[in-house]
């Protein structure tokens, strides 16, 4: 489960940082193990022009919440939601129709650990949340 | 000394490999332990052979099943040395002690600017029961602290106890730091201001001495399934006075005396306590993992949990990177352990990879996680069967979980 992506990413996250200041905080927060993060969004009319978090958690949570930063910046929020839509469908399974994301690829391995799917899921289920 | 081999014999569920065919190592003794062939077998011979409701039944399968639960009290009276089987009262577990205590004795005694003391490192079920009891009262929930090591302030513990203070609660032995607490003297400094003393023996039960008569204790409970029985029987003892005064906590049958529509009256001890059709399989199980713990010994079992946990201390000390938290001077078999810059769940799964189960997170007590600032810890809680190999497995393991992380 912890491909070499997952250990990169934790090691060093994408725009680690706090912007309380953002247009968007989003927080992303599992009581059962204390993993919490916020995600801070920058907007220029519909669409995220940067993407920036912070927080505490395990190496899972906090390098899925780095790729999808990494990721949300410079989309629409509607398309944003459609990665996340397609994030889910990967770890779901393989026969999803969409292309395979070699970055998400990284994460179906947790298929396997059904306790830490949470983990992987967090930030993605609270961006997806707040914007539906 | 222990024969461990022969011990492992009798648990069934450690002889098994993982996924990748490792050894099974079971470290996670402190959320509860594994049960012992004599225990699986006392339920499955309850259920096959004596299965029927107790205390009604004329027949002889109710009237052995009657023997066998009423059996089990007696020796769980002798286990911790009760006066009489009156003042053992099965419960689901130390939970539901706890809880029990908390609404039919504590709360009616409460009035408001009162105060209930518990300790820094409760489990969170020796301190949401007092919570609540303290918010419906307006009393105030007090706090014996401790110190970095993780034991309590005695001194403070002393000054805390006033004319206010209406009831104690403690926790023999800490889930997550494995400190022991002195709490026979505790108990004498509360005993001396009146104030009655409820133990939360949960984790200590199985290798401290829990006899209490000498401890002078108004209240313990523990769980059945963290010393070798079932799942959902535990035992709450009290003084019997104190039993006597408290209403019911549940009401139903089997608590009754006698009952009209106008009025009931309630049975006598332990029975006023036991409403509904109790857990009978658990307690036949409890009463078999009792008989085993003392065949074996609760001296020897504490001198084993005693020797691993120097050991395990020693040897994960060695591993850089490592920190220990809850270095008190007398411990019970629980090492939690942070590894620098891997949070405790990524340890706690590659460790499962390694077949070392071990518990990560809070641990029911995240008073104790504020305390020392951690989002929550690795925990490895040893029990009887354990062996230095397994500690040596438990070692690899957290050296392949530097390896994985790099920093190495």
């Amino acid at each position: 489960m912890y491909h070499k992506l997952i250990i990169e990413h934790d090691r060093a996250p994408y725009h680690y940082e706090k912007r309380e200041s953002a247009d968007q905080v989003i927080e992303a927060y599992n009581p059962l193990c204390g993993d919490k993060y916020k995600l801070y969004l920058q907007m220029e009319e519909e669409v995220i022009q940067t993407a920036y978090f912070h927080g505490y958690g395990c190496a899972i949570s906090k390098a899925s919440t780095s790729i999808l930063v990494k990721k949300i910046e410079g989309l629409t929020i509607a398309t944003a939601l459609e990665l996340c839509k397609q994030f889910f469908a990967q770890l779901e399974s393989n026969h999803s129709e969409a292309t395979p994301d070699p970055d998400f690829e990284a994460f179906t391995t947790v298929r396997k650990f059904p306790g830490r799917m949470k983990c992987v899921s967090l930030s993605w289920d609270a961006f997806t949340k707040k914007h539906s | 000394m222990l024969d461990v081999t022969n011990i492992r014999k009798q648990f069934p569920i450690l002889d098994q490999r993982n996924h990748n065919d490792k050894p099974l190592a079971y470290l996670d003794n402190a959320a509860t332990t594994q049960k012992p062939v004599a225990v699986i077998r006392s339920i499955q011979e309850y259920y096959e052979q004596y299965n029927a409701n107790i205390h009604r039944g004329v027949y002889s399968m109710a009237v052995r099943s009657t023997e066998t639960y009423e059996k089990v009290r007696g020796q769980v009276r002798q286990f911790v040395n009760a006066k009489t089987s009156e003042e053992i009262i099965f419960v689901r577990g130390a939970t539901e002690g706890i809880n029990l205590v908390a609404q039919c004795f504590a709360e009616p005694r409460l009035k408001p600017g009162d105060e209930i003391l518990i300790s820094a490192m409760e489990h969170h079920s020796n301190l949401i029961p007092w919570q609540m009891a303290c918010e419906r009262q307006k009393a105030t929930l007090r706090i014996i602290p401790m110190n970095q090591k993780g034991e309590l302030e005695l001194d403070t513990f002393d000054q805390l106890l006033n004319e206010r203070t209406k009831m104690v609660a403690l926790v023999h032995a800490s889930n997550t730091l494995g400190t022991v607490n002195p709490i026979k003297r505790m108990i004498v400094q509360a005993r001396m201001k009146n104030i009655p003393v409820l133990i939360d023996a949960a984790q200590s039960a199985i290798c401290l001495p829990t006899d209490v008569q000498e401890l002078d204790c108004d209240f313990l409970v523990f769980s059945g399934h963290k010393l070798l029985g079932p799942t959902g029987i535990g035992v709450l003892y009290g003084k019997k006075a104190h039993l006597e005064q408290m209403s019911p906590y549940q009401f139903g049958g089997e608590m009754i005396h006698t009952v009209t529509f106008e009025k009931t009256t309630f049975a006598d001890l332990p029975h006023k306590f036991e409403a509904g059709t109790p857990n009978i399989a658990g307690v036949v199980g409890l009463g078999a993992a009792l008989e085993f713990i003392q065949q074996v010994g609760k001296k020897n079992i504490k001198s084993h949990l005693d020797l691993l946990l120097e050991l395990g201390t020693e040897k994960l000390k060695a591993i850089p990177g490592i920190r220990i938290i809850g270095e008190a001077a007398k411990k019970t078999g629980i090492i939690s352990f942070l590894l620098e810059g891997i949070h405790p769940h990524d340890v706690a799964t590659i460790l499962n990879e390694e077949g070392v189960a071990v518990r990560a997170g809070h641990h029911c007590t995240e008073p104790i996680m504020d305390f020392y600032d951690i989002p929550g810890t690795t925990r490895a809680s040893f029990g009887l069967y354990n062996t230095e190999q397994e500690i040596n497995q438990l070692v690899k393991a957290i050296k392949v979980c530097r390896h994985i992380f790099q920093k190495v």
